[in-house]
Parts: C-alpha cells; structure tokens; sequence
C-alpha cells in the first residue's frame, strides 16, 4: 500500500495539488530534499495516482552500487557479457518497462554513467552490456536528490544537460522543521500504522505538553527520525527515555537559528559534539538568545574577529608580562612588538601589574 | 477594438512579469499572468478561460517552462506558445523538443516578442 502524504502545511498541500497535475503527464520529475523528507513517498504517490499505477514501479539506488554493478543494473547484461555473467539479465529499464523507474540518489551518480542515463532519456532506447542491439523503453523517470544539484554542475559533478532534461517538474519537499504543523498528523498516523502493526504494545500518544516539544525538537532526519521515534514508543512507552535519546545538540540549538532552511545535509548536525563546541564559542562574541533579525545583524566577522584577536592578544601580553616580572621593555622584545605598541595594548586591554 | 487577443505570461520574476503585462497591455492585449507553471496549468484548464498564445520562462519552480510546453501542446493543440530563457542552451533545446513554436534568448526586446506573437496567431500589429 502506498503511504499517503500526510500533512496539511502549506508546502505539503501544494505538493498533493501538483502530483494531481503532473501524475498522467509521465514528463520527468526531480524531487528534492534533506534526507528523511519523503522523497519516496511523493514518488509512490505520483505512480499510485498515474495511468501506471497497474505496471512496476522500480526502485534503483544509485548510490548504493559500486559504478559496474549499477550500469549492468540499469541497463541488464547479455550471457558472457563479463566474468561472471553466467546467463542473461534484465535491467531495471527493462523490468519498469510501461510503469515507473525510480532513480533514488541521482546526485550520486557517476559521470560516466550519466551520459548513459541522458542517451537513454533523449532517445528512450538502451543497450544491455555486451549486446549490441538497441531496446526501447518506455518509463516514466523520477528521480530524487538530498544533493543541490545547482552546486554539483557548477562543481561539474553532474551534468547541466542530464539535470535539465530531469528537472522538467521539480518538487521540492521542505525539512519537517520548516513545516512544524505537519508534526501532530504525522504522530498520529504513525501511532495508528504502529498500533495496527503490534496491537500489543501499550505506548501511550504523547500528552499536549510532550506533543509542543515534539512539536519544537528539530527533527534533522525529518519525518524518518520522528517515525522512528514513535516505533521506540510503542516498545519503550516512555517519551522521558525517547527524548533522551533525541540527539541533545539539536534541543540546545536556538529555535531561530533552525528557522532557517538550511542547505541539505547542514553539517551543523553531522557531530552533535563540534556544532555544541561551536555554539559556546560564538556565544562569547554574540548574544545567540536574541532573535534572528537581530543575530543576523549582529554578527559581522570583521566585529568578532576584533573581539576575538583582542581578547587572546590581552592573554598573551599578560601571560608575558608576568614571566619577565612585568618588563616592559623585555616583555616588548618577546612579543615582537614595539614598547610604543605594548603600552598602547596594556592600556586598551587594562592590563596592569598586580598592586 | 473588438476582440482583445488574450495572452498568458509565466515567469517567477516578478518584475519581469510586471514590465511584460504593463507592455502588452498598453499594445491592446488582454494579459494574464502566472508565477510557476502550476498557475499557468490552473488557468489554462478553466473552462472559461482562452487564451491565444502563451508565453513562457523555462527554469521556474514545479512545473518548468519545458513541462508546461509539453502539456499544453497536448491538452490545448490551437494555443501558441513562445519560450523564452536565460539559462543558456539547454533548456531552450528542451523547449524546441516539447513544439515551443518559438525560443527566444533573453536579453529580448519586446517589440520582437510582439512581433513574433502577431506572425503566430496571425493579427495584424496594432500601430500606435
């Protein structure tokens, strides 16, 4: 069964009206989106709602498979086309043949497979490995990316004509934390799912305090993390233990710097402990509690780099002073600075000798 | 006049949209305007609704210019359509491919694109 979309934001509503557009139309889409959005789930929904919804629909990662083993996935191979090749098989172009052909992870396709993959989508024709005959296929290609494909092609990753020819309908899903509204129907459709699932289990629905700081966690894996959350519950019944277990960086991250929708795969989340070490530092040149307007004009590198070098440089001169006895003229030569310079800095950064 | 011919403009720039009803309006069109290709789609399905030529960016959010082409070439034969793109060669190839009827490279002047709309639905220019 096909998982419906759930949610009743604004961007979600959106989608469910396009897939209704788009779903009979069989032109390429390229679904967009951090990792967790459900991406799947709005390809599985285009299909559920097509004319194709009767034939395969085809699921390929390609950045699961090594670069040989996803071109003879892709396109099939002939016996004896490599070592190994014991006997004939069809590729996914050939087995999604009048249904869907989902290209999950296309920002990870290699270049060399990418021009393959545009022949095919110009032309509707492919070639098995070591087949020198031509088939014709008729899929309908969706494919998806957590990657900003805009940055790989000008790295030269990918392909600007490849991307053009997929990008015909772009969707692109928002991170759960941009859609909070979402949340509470979300929980309420995976109590449901994992109630039906094992009807044993005794977790209880969160009460509407736990649900505001559902409501108000992060969610970094979207709704993959928040699914897996309410699976946990129904074994653990216990939201304490559950949010304990939530990666706690992210509840100590100020609201306002999560409202912005940060580039896919924000490394502020990749180690919990380094974007925690990097709060404690800025916080000591900027008030992080105040709103996002305001933060934003507050922060100005070339203000926190002052900051900053004024206050090691005040360390270091006082470290000294106190080494040479409170020399100046020593304490001058050490730090390579004139003595003019050295009073100047000692009376900015009111450093004096002990009374 | 008498039979205002009916134009639809689709760009995510909304300035650009802006300059373009403001031209055409003045020339004696009636002029509608869409900001993705969702819109236009939404527009162009209502029953009430005809238009004689559509003109349309390429690189837009949801439905791109190319997928809009592509449709409408389908679901309404009769309707003109004149891309236009800023985004170098690709997308105008796409547009050529989905039966654009033509492919303008911006910069363009509007007089041209006026120029080429006279010639698609055939209407004698309006002289000022």
């Amino acid at each position: 069964m096909t998982t419906p979309l759930i949610g009743v934001s604004k961007s979600i509503l959106k989608i469910k009206e396009l897939i209704k557009h788009v779903a009979n139309t069989c032109l390429n889409v390229l679904i967009t989106g951090e990792t967790g959005v459900g991406k799947e789930v709005v390809a599985q929904n285009l299909y559920a709602e097509s004319a194709r919804s009767s034939k395969n629909f085809v699921k390929i990662n390609c950045a699961a498979l090594p670069e040989t083993l996803l071109e003879s996935e892709l396109y099939g191979y002939e016996k004896g086309a490599f070592t190994g090749a014991h006997k004939k098989r069809p590729g996914k172009f050939q087995t999604a043949d009048k249904g869907v052909l989902f290209l999950d992870e296309i920002g990870d396709m290699p270049l060399s497979l990418q021009s393959k993959m545009l022949h095919v989508l110009q032309s509707g024709e492919f070639s098995p490995l070591g087949s020198d005959q031509d088939f014709k296929t008729d899929v309908w290609v969706i494919a998806a990316t957590n990657h900003n494909l805009e940055e790989s092609m000008k790295k030269k990753l990918f392909r600007e004509d490849l991307f053009y020819r997929l990008n015909i309908i772009k969707i692109d899903i928002p991170p759960l934390r941009n859609r909070k509204d979402d949340i509470p129907f979300l929980i309420e459709y995976y109590f449901n799912v994992y109630k039906s699932e094992y009807p044993d289990n005794l977790g209880s629905r969160p009460d509407s305090e736990t649900l505001a700081k559902l409501c108000n966690y992060p969610w970094p894996g979207n709704v993959r993390q928040l699914q897996n959350c309410i699976k946990k519950q129904m074994i653990l019944n216990s939201w304490e233990k559950i949010f304990e277990e939530l990666p706690k960086d992210d509840l100590e991250i100020p609201p306002h710097m999560l409202k912005e929708n940060l580039p896919n795969g924000a490394p502020i989340y990749l180690n919990p402990d380094s974007a925690n070490h990097r709060t404690s530092i800025i916080s000591e040149f900027v008030d992080l509690s105040t709103s996002s307007d305001k933060l934003f004009e507050d922060i100005s590198l070339k203000k926190i780099k002052k900051l900053a070098s004024d206050k090691v440089e005040k360390e270091v001169i006082t470290f000294v002073l106190e080494k040479v006895g409170w020399n100046r003229s020593r304490a001058s030569k050490i730090l390579k600075i004139s003595y003019k310079t050295l009073l100047y800095k000692m009376n900015e950064f009111m450093v004096q000798p002990p009374v | 006049m008498t039979g205002h011919k009916k134009l639809l403009i689709v760009d995510d720039n909304k300035d650009i949209l802006s300059t373009f009803y403001e031209f055409f309006n003045s020339q004696g069109y009636e002029v509608k305007t869409a900001e993705d290709g969702l819109a236009a789609l939404k527009l162009l399905k209502r029953k009430s609704s005809h238009f004689d030529c559509l003109i349309t960016d390429l690189v837009m959010p949801n439905i791109s210019g190319v997928g809009l082409i592509s449709i409408v070439k389908k679901d309404f034969p009769d309707l003109r359509v004149i891309a236009m793109t800023g985004y170098g060669d690709h997308p105008g190839a796409l547009a050529s491919e989905a039966k654009a009827d033509f492919v303008f490279f911006k910069p363009v002047e509007l007089s041209k694109i006026e120029d080429k709309i006279c010639e698609l639905i055939n209407q004698p220019k309006i002289k000022h």
